[in-house]
């Protein structure tokens, strides 16, 4: 389109002045008598701004314009008549036209429409370029959200005070939507932010930190991940928000858990093994000094603490070699009040020796079930032992007392609950103590314990629940179907295991 | 008689020691912790300290540094006997550093020395 502008007038001499006077000004125009040759003008010059006389009561002048405006709406029409048609033209046109001018029109007049046409030609224009740049804009900041949505990573962006003011769909899925929650409390279910925060360091120094967390989602299952952050500045270079972005690596660390812990288990545990030597060369010493003396006390004494002592070492080497060789689980049917009976006969001897009470309540018929016995019962008597070695450490109580429940379900299911009123967990140790290598026992435990028991309970499609607070104590609640077959063993992913976790204890051995 | 207070946060181990030194002659005290172990020692003052370098909430060297400390327990002896390897230097001025499980015989005769210098 050029600047040109077309002049329609039937009466040419009017049409020559206005010619003349746009000439003078250097406003390139043409002219025009008859609509048809109009038409041909207009598809040739291409006129931005048409000046036209309609030449009442002809309309044929009229259809013309309204078809110009109709193809172009851009094109500016401005509308000179003569003052007994003024508003007959006004009536016809309407907002067709941008100006209406009497003739024989003022040049004043002629040049404050004109300018007007302009003026909206150009805005129009303006219009249009950022209409086109906003598309533009939307257009990438759909991509720029699809990728932030997409990205396989937890992504969420937080303020000074950790509060969540973005967070990409991935996480949205595991840990809901929660903006303006608290990072620590999504993430951990903390109260307050965690010691170690990559986000706090990058609004400290403006770098990039990477952590490696464990973060438990809404269905309560736990999450290996590896997190990155990056600042986010405003116009004034100040750091407003940091981006973290969290990357699931629980499969890659269940892998290197496994290559890696023969040499770390090892180590980990040769400390413990060394007390447990010690321990059963304190028994052997007792047994042969209580043997000479004719100390009867003594013998008797020494020979428990030398049962306990092999019992413990077989119990860790058993441990090892089960979790050096992930092995299937050979089903038997078994009697389970009499597994449960044995299970409390294994724990009575170490409870009543640190006088702790054991309470058991096992309904006596509570018939078969289809489970590995050999790893069940060691996973049971890992579970009794937790809660009593947690009465021993507790010194705040005189008087301790475990429980030990057995009863089934109507749902097929057999119920095991297990409580004791010893230390309690809190929150951090309750989401960890199922975790490779966790102990809260220091030499005493292997953390392997509690890891290999929650496997077993696993690998038997069951499902453990965990209450416990601080001080008062905890309680496992183990539920596993009755028989092998049993769809409910097809338990979901991240099934109950971990997921019910509300508290913890350690797990030690 | 020679007071001997056993640390260790294994009562089994506890148990065995103080068999072991009682049989020997020595009056014993026990502390499970560092806790203990201090409140004992600053009521009995030893004449020989044994020390466990891992227990749970507070580690041995803590319980060395606290006891340096004090004025009456500084210059009791003390003698390491530990399952952590490569501990020798956690408590620099222990008389002798044991490793679990420890020579029976090896343990008396450095008690003995060290009381009877």
């Amino acid at each position: 389109m050029s600047d040109a502008i077309l002049i329609i007038d039937q009466d040419t001499s009017h049409a020559r002045a206005l010619g003349i006077y746009l000439e003078r000004k250097r406003v390139e125009n043409h002219m025009a008598s008859a609509p048809e040759e109009a038409m041909v003008l207009f598809g040739k010059i291409g006129a931005q701004i048409v000046l036209a006389d309609p030449g009442f009561p002809d309309t044929v002048v009229v259809a013309l314009l309204k078809r110009i405006k109709c193809a172009h709406p851009r094109v500016q029409i401005i509308i000179m008549t003569p003052p007994d048609q003024f508003d007959q033209a006004m009536a016809k046109l309407k907002s067709d036209a941008v100006h209406y001018l009497l003739k024989p029109v003022k040049s004043t007049a002629l040049d404050m429409a004109l300018y007007q046409a302009r003026s909206w030609i150009s805005l129009k224009r303006r219009f249009e370029s950022t209409e086109k740049k906003y598309k533009a804009l939307r257009h990438t900041q759909n991509l720029y959200q699809q990728l932030f949505d997409e990205v396989p990573c937890y992504i969420s962006v937080q303020d000074n005070s950790f509060r969540l003011t973005a967070t990409n769909k991935m996480f949205k899925r595991d840990f809901g939507d929660e903006i303006g929650s608290h990072c620590y409390a999504v993430y951990k279910h903390r109260g307050s932010r965690c010691s170690q925060c990559p986000v706090a360091d990058t609004f400290a120094d403006g770098n990039s930190h990477s952590t490696e967390e464990v973060v438990t989602s809404q269905s309560g299952r736990q999450r290996h991940v590896l997190t990155w952050t990056a600042p986010i500045r405003n116009g004034e270079d100040e750091i407003t928000q940091v981006m973290e972005m969290s990357t699931d690596i629980t499969e890659i660390r269940q892998l290197q858990d496994h290559l890696t812990s023969l040499g770390l288990m090892i180590g980990s545990m040769s400390h413990g093994v060394k007390g447990m030597l010690t321990a059963l060369d304190g028994g052997i010493y007792q047994l042969e000094t209580g043997l000479a003396k004719n100390d009867e006390v003594r013998t008797h004494r020494a020979f428990g603490q030398v049962k306990e002592m092999a019992a413990r070492i077989r119990k860790m080497v058993l441990e090892i070699l089960h979790y050096a060789k992930s092995r299937e689980l050979r089903y038997q049917s078994i009697d389970i009040s009499e597994m449960a009976d044995e299970v409390v006969g294994d724990a009575m001897a170490i409870a009543s020796k640190h006088g702790v009470e054991l309470k058991a309540n096992i309904s006596p018929d509570l018939g078969l079930i289809d489970v590995d016995p050999t790893w069940l019962q060691a996973a049971l008597v890992n579970f009794m032992e937790n809660a009593i070695d947690a009465c021993i450490y507790d010194r705040s109580k005189q008087e301790h007392i475990v429980t030990f429940d057995a009863f089934d379900l109507a749902a097929g299911q057999i119920c095991f609950i297990i409580t004791d009123n010893g230390l309690g967990m809190d929150r951090e140790t309750r989401e960890k103590m199922f975790t490779l290598f966790f102990t809260s026992k220091g030499s005493q435990g292997t953390g392997l314990g509690l890891f290999i028991a929650n496997q077993v309970i696993q690998q038997h499609g069951g499902s453990i629940t965990v209450e416990s607070e601080p001080k008062q104590g905890s309680r496992f609640h183990i539920c596993l179907p009755r028989t092998k077959n049993d769809p409910s063993r097809l338990a979901p992913a991240g099934g109950q295991n971990t997921t019910g976790v509300k508290n913890e204890i350690d797990d030690k051995k | 008689m020679k007071k001997i207070l056993i640390v260790d946060d294994d009562p089994n181990i506890l148990d065995y020691m103080t068999s072991l030194l009682e049989d020997n002659g020595y009056r014993t005290f026990t502390a499970l912790d560092v806790r203990e172990g201090l409140e004992i020692a600053k009521k009995e003052i030893p004449d020989l300290i044994t020390l466990d370098l891992e227990m749970p909430d507070e580690w041995g060297p803590r319980f060395y540094r606290k006891m340096s400390q004090e004025k009456s327990l500084k210059n009791i002896p003390i003698i390491v006997i530990s399952g952590l390897s490569g501990g020798d230097h956690a408590v620099g001025k222990a008389v002798a550093f044991l490793s679990k499980p420890f020579d029976r015989d090896e343990l008396l005769k450095i008690v003995k020395e060290t009381l009877h210098v």
